[in-house]
């Protein structure tokens, strides 16, 4: 089949075939995509189970955080890696403040930073996410205290300490020493406000109101008002700082104006970034649900874990099962008109590898579809090796 | 070694996946390309906030406006509806007593601010809003970086099909 001569000569091409067709603003995905064609060609081109992590595309998605960051030659990996490490303790941990993110040496070029911030986007992912995951069971340490290193001139009692964000951003769980119980909020980046900083003006919105105790500081106001008054500013400081850091650029900027415009520039840039790559993204395929015979394909049975291909076949095909057989032959008649001829057989070629693992562990919930798919896998499986060996 | 950002990450690949089937299924081909990208561009934001499925309200707001935006597709609305309900119950409601006065250039980025965010003109108060744009950006990376690691492979791809024919 002319396919196979074209991934033939596409693989004899190199890793550097991809060129001419990015942009520049791809170029960072260039990078990723030679690295990540690189990584693939490496690993067995078989379809084994996920015991290779590398050479994935979820092994891709690994790349941001460290390998990309090495990539472009911007910072280590120490950071990403020992944030890793401190949240993986789960419990409280103490970490040594982690350097600095790197963020601080490269203020321009959205693009090129966004692996480099990925030290930050995983202390902000993790407040996000782990917030909301042990929003249920965040029987808190409420025992323990932060190592903070609050600025030794204020009061140790102040409602908010204000460790360096590095410290904050390490402690899945860090405390202030007079938090007495959680907060009902959740999605707070700064665990240390969330735990203790609800006063009674402002914490109406969460289930348990803690009082908060504020020591006022030398030669300020010490009525309930103005405590509360700068609780909360401080608390929208504190939370500006992190977003400062989140947002490429903002550290140096003094003033809460700008530091605004940086973040609005900041979120308008993505919010057209997506709108681009979506278009992108229609404009290479045919249809809509591209990327998910991509990722499939791409995945070749090597994943970042074993959940990953679970679940995403998990979800990709009883949802067909769920819409109709129509669907599914819908898809299984494309092969021979116009949408790319490639796209059939890696799905031939993912469904029983995935079919094998899934039957392990869902059941027979894809037995029905991996039996339709073995029939119709069958005039492809010469395709098979190839594909795969040159798929990514 | 899972870092949490690429569990969001993979949680949005997995959400992803999902909504570009459904809408997939759900609509008749061929499309043009814009109404191509609507499509991806829809089922990501579905994505991204089905995700973050937490009490944000930005994840909520954009629930509910891709749901305006996907009438005429049943199928997706399946999804809007699982994730709707999963949403409600981790309800948050808002303050409205946001007393703070800000000069006027901080009140009008932050107005603009709120105009950016989804749901954010909501949020009275400036605390929530700065907490509300913080996840959004979070997981606004996350797509886009998503998006484009599966651009730069699929050019690849498409690519060597164009080749082909």
């Amino acid at each position: 089949m002319d396919l196979t001569g074209g991934f033939g000569a596409r693989s004899g091409g190199g890793g550097g075939g991809g060129g001419p067709y990015r942009e520049p603003i791809g170029l960072e995905s260039l990078h990723l995509g030679d690295e990540f064609r690189q990584l693939v060609t490496t690993t067995t081109t078989t379809l084994l189970p996920p015991d290779n992590a590398a050479g994935s595309f979820t092994a891709l998605l690994e790349l941001p955080p460290t390998q990309a960051v090495e990539l472009l030659h911007f910072t280590d990996s120490s950071s990403s890696s020992q944030a890793a490490a401190g949240i993986g303790g789960g419990d409280i941990i103490i970490t040594p403040s982690p350097p600095p993110p790197p963020l601080h040496s490269f203020g321009g070029g959205t693009t090129l930073t966004f692996p480099s911030n990925s030290a930050l986007m995983e202390r902000a992912a993790r407040f996000s996410v782990i917030a909301t995951e042990q929003q249920n069971n965040n029987g808190n340490n409420n025992n323990n205290e932060t190592p903070t290193s609050s600025v030794p001139s204020n009061s140790s009692d102040r409602v908010k300490t204000e460790p360096p964000e590095t410290d904050s951003a390490m402690e899945n769980q860090s405390l202030c020493p007079n938090q007495t119980n959680r907060s009902g909020k959740r999605k707070d980046f700064d665990k240390k406000v969330k735990s203790s900083t609800k006063k009674n003006k402002s914490s109406e919105e969460t289930e348990k109101l803690p009082y908060v105790h504020v020591r006022a500081r030398r030669g300020q106001a010490t009525d309930s008002h103005s405590l509360a008054e700068r609780a909360r500013r401080e608390k929208i400081n504190a939370r500006m700082k992190l977003l400062q850091e989140l947002v490429p650029g903002c550290d140096k900027i003094q003033g809460t104006a700008l530091v605004l415009d940086e973040i609005i520039n900041h979120v308008q840039s993505l919010q057209r970034q997506v709108e681009m790559l979506s278009m992108r993204l229609a404009a290479v395929n045919p249809r809509i649900d591209f990327n998910l015979d991509t990722i499939l394909a791409s995945e070749n049975g090597s994943l970042m874990d074993g959940s990953f291909s679970g679940t995403a076949m998990q979800l990709a095909w009883p949802h067909q099962a769920i819409e109709t057989e129509q669907s599914f032959h819908h898809r299984q008649l494309q092969p021979p008109p116009p949408p790319p001829p490639q796209q059939w057989p890696f799905d031939g070629l993912n469904q029983p590898v995935w079919g094998r693992e899934e039957d392990q562990t869902h059941g027979n919930d894809h037995s029905n579809l991996m039996a339709v798919s073995e029939n119709v896998m069958v005039g492809s499986a010469n395709l098979h090796p190839n594909q795969v060996k040159m798929e990514l | 070694m899972m870092s949490t950002y690429n569990m969001v990450k993979q949680e949005f690949i997995k959400k992803w996946i999902t909504t570009l089937h459904m809408l997939d299924c759900s609509v008749e081909h061929p499309l043009n390309v814009t109404e191509r990208k609507n499509a991806i561009k829809l089922s990501s934001d579905i994505a991204m906030a089905a995700a973050r499925s937490g009490s944000t309200v930005w994840s909520r707001a954009l629930i509910s406006r891709s749901g305006n935006k996907t009438a005429n597709k049943p199928v997706a609305r399946r999804i809007l509806k699982k994730a709707r309900n999963r949403l409600k119950n981790r309800c948050l409601t808002l303050r409205r007593n946001g007393n703070f006065t800000a000069k006027s250039g901080v009140r009008k980025r932050t107005e603009l601010l709120k105009s950016l965010v989804p749901g954010g003109e909501l949020i009275k108060n400036k605390d929530y809003l700065i907490r509300e744009t913080l996840d959004y950006i979070v997981y606004l990376r996350a797509q886009v970086d998503v998006m484009r690691t599966v651009a730069a492979v699929d050019s690849v791809t498409g690519n060597l099909t164009n080749d082909n024919k």
